[in-house]
């Protein structure tokens, strides 16, 4: 219970950083919406001079972008972009931060086991995440019913926003995994920002098959399928779910083996 | 009893660095020196004893319970000094011991501040801003708040004012006087000969010898220095038990071990001009232990 309100404390600052910056992400965007679903035609028109390609990896549906949640789909892939940074500097400051700050000797000769000590930082890095999607959908819904022209199916919205949590989820694993993988990461921000952003261009130019989306967690889930369906793809689902629970295996079995060394 | 027993304990990175089959004893109640040059291993032993370094082979206990398995059990009775203290620097002092003592089910306050009135530590500054030794300081308390019954401390006194090494000194021998057992280790072999009952010398990964301090000093080897009137052959001196032998004309310089009698028998038969026998400090024999085995 010390290493998690400890690290709680520890993450507070950068978590309500992150959260500001969702939220004036989500502000920022929306607020162009009236003036977008004013002039949808002549939009339309535009986006359809795009190369099909183009569309897809930017992941315009030219179709439903003059919707609340269409459009909200479209910006939302920045606003999970962003929430993927946030989760994967978690993830890899989790135990690169104790080898990288020689506080490592500090925690590891406590009478705890290194189970108890990953666990609990997991823990506490979860409840941030957790409050920054609480936080960001409540703020989120509040700014969709300010500039909403129409009704819109605030059902589908949330299926939407959730999938902020999910990808978060995916990300803050793989962050774990690597960075106890890693003997000693020394920038945790550019190693993140390097790992999201590659899954970023792949979930771009994977967009056009079927078969390689699977390659990036920021294709799990089709914003048009949420859409039509009101619901997710299983397939998709269980692929995250099963990525998270291999990457936190992993992460246990190797955290308990490895070597500490002085620095 | 002994507090840690060391099995044949051998750790290899790779191609380089690393110990090889290291064993010793160390009996509860014991100050206990672990001497040795950079990088001969004092470190990689230290660490696999509280299990931040998994062993390739062998094995250690601490109590009697195996130091990898039960290191949560083992850890609640041992205070760890590293040689680089570096702590959560956004924090204060107070509030990085109290984390720390959060660890051990205790209540370790007044001990806190008894520590820190001895030492000198400002408890309300944050860590960021110390000097290295008020660092070590905060490390010294964080080592000593649970009143542990090992002690282990890897060349503890670096960045401590000579004053402040004398206190906390004074400090651990008055924690071995309450019953507590220390492991000691150091490069600085002064330090060891003030505080250490029995010393291990460690070298390139191996243990050279484990011997009492006293009987390192003092029993076992004597330096002599001889001017004479004539020349010796050099062969004369060559005895059972001489080392370091030096000639240089009329000069004889070297270290003996064994019964003295039959050293001065031998100085009796030849003229001498002066004779200095003298109780070699721990640097040289340490030098020579080390001479022996290159």
């Amino acid at each position: 219970m010390n290493i998690f309100l400890y690290e709680l404390k520890a993450y507070r600052k950068s978590t309500f950083i992150w959260t500001g910056a969702l939220i004036v992400l989500v502000i920022l965007f929306m607020s162009m919406f009236p003036s977008i679903s004013k002039e949808i035609n002549e939009f339309k028109k535009l986006l359809e001079g795009f190369p099909e390609g183009v569309r897809k990896a930017l992941g315009i549906q030219v179709d439903t972008i003059g919707s609340l949640n269409g459009y909200y789909s479209y910006i939302f892939l920045y606003i999970t972009l962003c929430g993927a940074i946030q989760a994967m500097n978690l993830g890899i400051s989790i135990s690169s931060k104790e080898i990288r700050e020689k506080t490592a000797d500090f925690l590891l000769t406590k009478p705890v086991t290194r189970t108890k000590i990953l666990s609990s930082k997991i823990l506490a890095a979860l409840t941030s995440l957790l409050f920054t999607n609480i936080v960001y959908v409540i703020a989120a819904i509040t700014v969709a019913n300010a500039v909403k022209v129409e009704n819109f199916s605030l059902y589908v919205f949330l299926l939407i926003s959730l999938t902020l949590l999910f990808t978060q989820l995916i990300m803050f694993a793989v962050g774990i995994i690597i960075a106890v993988v890693f003997p000693k990461v020394k920038s945790v921000i550019s190693l993140s920002l390097g790992v999201v952003f590659a899954f970023f261009l792949i979930g771009m130019v994977a967009a056009a098959e079927e078969a390689t989306r699977y390659l990036s967690p920021f294709k799990y889930f089709d914003y048009s399928y949420i859409m039509n369906h009101e619901g997710y793809e299983w397939s998709f689902l269980l692929l995250g779910m099963f990525l998270i629970v291999l990457s936190l295996i992993g992460s246990f079995v190797i955290y308990n083996k490895k070597d500490i060394h002085t620095v | 009893m002994n507090i840690i027993e060391i099995n044949e304990l051998t750790k290899t990175y790779g191609k380089s660095r690393g110990i090889t089959d290291i064993s010793f004893q160390v009996k509860e109640g014991e100050i206990f020196g672990f001497i040795g040059p950079n990088g001969a291993g004092k470190s990689t032993t230290i660490r696999t004893l509280l299990s931040l370094i998994h062993p390739t082979s062998g094995s250690a206990k601490i109590f009697g319970k195996d130091c990898i398995e039960s290191a949560p059990e083992i850890a609640k009775e041992v205070g760890y000094l590293p040689s680089e203290v570096f702590y959560y620097d956004n924090m204060k002092v107070m509030d990085l011991l109290k984390y720390s003592s959060s660890f051990y089910n205790k209540d370790c306050t007044k001990r806190i501040k008894e520590l820190a009135e001895v030492l000198n530590l400002d408890l309300t500054k944050k860590i960021d801003d110390l000097s290295l030794g008020n660092k070590k300081k905060v490390g010294i308390i964080q080592g000593l708040l649970h009143e542990p019954k090992l002690i282990i401390l890897d060349e503890p006194t670096s960045g401590l004012d000579p004053l402040m090494q004398q206190k906390f000194f004074e400090l651990l021998q008055a924690e071995n006087k309450k019953g507590a057992t220390i492991l000691f280790s150091s490069h600085i072999l002064s330090e060891v000969q003030r505080l250490c009952d029995r010393v291990a010398i460690i070298k390139e990964g191996k243990i050279v010898q484990v011997e009492k301090i006293s009987t390192l000093k003092e029993n076992n080897h004597k330096k002599f220095k001889l001017e004479m009137k004539s020349s010796v052959d050099q062969s004369y001196f060559e005895l059972e038990g001489v080392s370091n032998l030096e000639v240089n004309q009329n000069h004889v310089s070297f270290l003996f071990r064994g019964n003295i009698n039959t050293v001065m028998k031998k100085i009796a038969n030849i003229q001498i001009a002066n004779l200095w026998i003298e109780e070699p400090d721990l640097e040289e024999i340490f030098m020579h232990y080390y001479e022996k085995e290159a």
